[in-house]
């Protein structure tokens, strides 16, 4: 009983904090300041909290009151330290991002709080109805932050192109939720996948129609093709701290629950297996031509955002369900997000005023001006195109090798082609750091310790999280 | 875990009622879908907002007959007096303190074209949901006892089966409030 407790801490911090820092905003005295330092000290504190916290097999929290709804694994456990880290590096961030744009009310540090409060219950939820709400505690909060900036027109139009197709996203998950209830008269994961084991998956047209629904709104939020034409005009106009956090907090809350959804039972995973391996195919190529079409640095990350995804998707069609870890999938989300966290760290204090630094060529020259910040954000940017000795080389290695294992060759392969012509825009920045020369001085960055010292250790991160595997 | 019983004593087949009853039944019911159906397309093609939000108040009152018809009995007050009345009328009272006038609001010619291209490009999903629903078992439509869907046993279902969800409604309904502070208040300063 005490153990449950300890599990759900993290998420009871994190609330809790949210509404603390919410009911201090409204009080002159607690400053943008001090609503950064609390809420990173939240953060800090449930990330250790769930990391202390020893977890084996599947524990469903509190079974008796809550029904068996939270259920705690090492892969939500895994889940919930990248999305809690990337909550403290996003604050750090935002606070030399602040700097610049100065348009934050200690409001924005709260609605981060919620979001995050959000996403843990998401990579804790076996229950749809559970999975829902969460989402759109998740996503209401995203879209606030998005659009915090009010008076920029580009950010307005992000705030409600997201607000409606999410919203539409949303409709279609209830709607599946109601199909699934239909066929098998409950929401809970496991009595689905009870019911799949006893009658089938493919017998059962409502349950079919109802998964359709759910991956339909999950693929939307994951930003997998079909669904990616919002990706590029949103991340473009949230602040810089913002794209780096829906980049990396809500794609890993967002995959959570969809490996667990899909591993209810092998009936579920065995239908969606082919529509998953085309969906993957075409999402890392269509992002991938996206990028490349790109001149906007942020817009051209959004893009490789996509790309990732399909990634992250080869290594759903991989999972099976016996024995169900995750471990591939978190790895690869940790790599992808130690990677991005520090890219939008560095824009954040690189990137000016109003963020009027915004295209590969507005970069030119960094590396003579500011050699350690370049050869940071190199850094990143080889750790996404995975390049080895980075995070980015080992998690796309675990999921080709996963995905061989499980005999989709053919995918692997287009993995590694899709990894090679992404090349081409990762590359593109190194190239007009360092082999251009600089067309500005960069001195108009205001001097921060936060969100350098943020970068570097995000630096630290990217390799420790390639060695992690080799040490343990 | 089977929180809804009342799942299976819909499915048992109606023996005490004639089938006249049942037949009117399946009318209300048939009546009521059309409705509520007919009032989310108004809501969607009137040009003008007022004329859409009073198309969705069909849809809303539809809805509630809908619920009764399941024997959903605080469901059906609740939305009759939350959604239809209090919601919608918030809804009404700021369209109208908008004061949108026929200027004001854009010219869609293409719409027609948007609505029928849409419309084809869903048709084989909702092809796919008529197959669907033609596998749901025959359910009859009779008054559930027990005192079912009853404040008593809501109640219990809610704070027994479903405590993490309602809960955590709270925490649901409180990100859209500090949400519209944010982006509707006051332009503040910088503390």
């Amino acid at each position: 009983m005490t153990n449950d407790i300890m599990l759900l801490m993290p998420l009871i911090i994190v609330g809790l904090g949210g509404i603390i820092v919410m009911i201090a905003s409204a009080y002159e005295k607690f400053t943008i300041e001090v609503a950064a330092q609390s809420t990173a000290a939240i953060l800090a504190i449930a990330f250790l909290t769930q990391l202390s916290n020893s977890i084996s097999g599947n524990v469903a929290v509190f079974s008796e009151t809550f029904n068996s709804i939270l259920v705690v694994s090492t892969f939500s456990k895994a889940a919930g330290l990248i999305i809690l880290a990337s909550g403290i590096f996003t604050v750090l961030s935002s606070v030399a991002y602040f700097k610049e744009n100065r348009f934050c009310t200690s409001e924005y540090y709260c609605l981060v709080l919620f979001a995050v409060t959000g996403m843990l219950m998401l990579t804790m939820s076996h229950e749809l109805i559970t999975a829902f709400i969460a989402l759109e505690i998740m996503s209401l909060a995203v879209y606030v932050l998005v659009g915090y900036n009010r008076d920029n027109v580009i950010s307005t139009e992000a705030v409600l192109k997201y607000l409606v197709l999410g919203a539409f996203a949303g409709a279609f998950l209830v709607m599946g939720v109601a199909f699934i209830f239909g066929a098998t008269t409950s929401t809970n994961f496991a009595v689905i996948g009870q019911y799949i084991a006893a009658n089938g998956f493919m017998q059962t047209p409502l349950l079919i129609g109802g998964s359709f629904f759910v991956l339909v709104a999950l693929l939307f939020k994951a930003a997998a093709f079909p669904f990616h034409a919002w990706v590029t005009d949103v991340y473009d106009g949230a602040p810089i701290p913002v794209t780096g956090f829906m980049a990396t907090a809500l794609k890993t809350a967002i995959f959570a629950v969809f490996a667990n959804f899909l591993v209810v039972d092998d009936g579920m995973h065995a239908g969606w297996i082919t529509y998953l391996f085309y969906i993957s195919i075409f999402t890392m190529f269509v992002g991938n031509l996206i990028a490349i079409g790109q001149q906007s640095l942020k817009r051209m990350l959004a893009a490789s955002g996509i790309v990732h995804t399909g990634y992250l998707l080869i290594a759903l069609v991989a999972i099976s369900s016996q024995d169900f870890s995750g471990s591939v999938i978190a790895f690869y989300l940790a790599a992808y997000a130690a990677a991005t966290l520090g890219i939008f760290a560095a824009l954040s204090y690189l990137s000016g005023a109003d963020e009027k630094r915004k295209t590969f060529d507005d970069f030119k020259g960094l590396a003579k001006v500011r050699p350690y910040s370049a050869a940071a954000i190199s850094i990143f940017l080889l750790s996404m195109a995975g390049i080895p000795p980075t995070a980015g080389f080992m998690g796309k290695f675990y999921i080709i090798t996963s995905a061989i294992s499980a005999g989709h060759v053919a995918l692997a392969v287009l993995g590694i082609v899709s990894s090679i012509i992404s090349m081409w825009y990762y590359l593109r920045l190194i190239i007009s750091m360092y082999f251009h020369e600089a067309e500005e001085s960069f001195s108009d960055i205001l001097p921060s310790r936060l969100a350098p010292t943020c970068t570097f250790v995000l630096v630290f991160c990217v390799f420790a999280i390639s060695l992690y595997p080799l040490i343990v | 875990m089977n929180c809804w019983p009342q799942k299976v004593r819909l499915l048992k087949k109606s023996t005490k009622k004639g089938a006249l009853d049942i037949m009117f039944a399946d009318w209300l019911f048939f009546t009521f879908a059309v409705i509520a159906v007919l009032g989310a397309t108004g809501l969607v093609l009137f040009r003008h907002p007022l004329n859409g939000a009073m198309s969705f108040i069909v849809t809303l009152i539809a809805l509630a007959g809908l619920y009764a018809l399941l024997s959903a009995k605080l469901i059906f007050a609740l939305q009759l007096i939350v959604y239809a009345g209090a919601i919608m009328s918030l809804i009404i009272i700021i369209i109208m303190f908008l004061n949108i006038q026929p200027e004001d609001l854009p010219h869609e010619e293409t719409k027609w074209m948007y609505l029928i291209g849409g419309a084809i490009i869903v048709m084989p999903i909702g092809l796919f949901m008529v197959k669907m629903v033609r596998t749901l078992p025959n359910i009859s439509t009779e008054i559930v006892g027990n005192n079912f869907g009853g404040v008593k046993e809501v109640g219990i279902q809610l704070y027994q089966n479903w405590l993490i969800p309602f809960e955590f409604i709270a925490i649901l309904l409180l990100v859209p409030l500090v949400g519209a502070v944010v982006l509707a208040g006051k332009r503040g300063k910088n503390k």
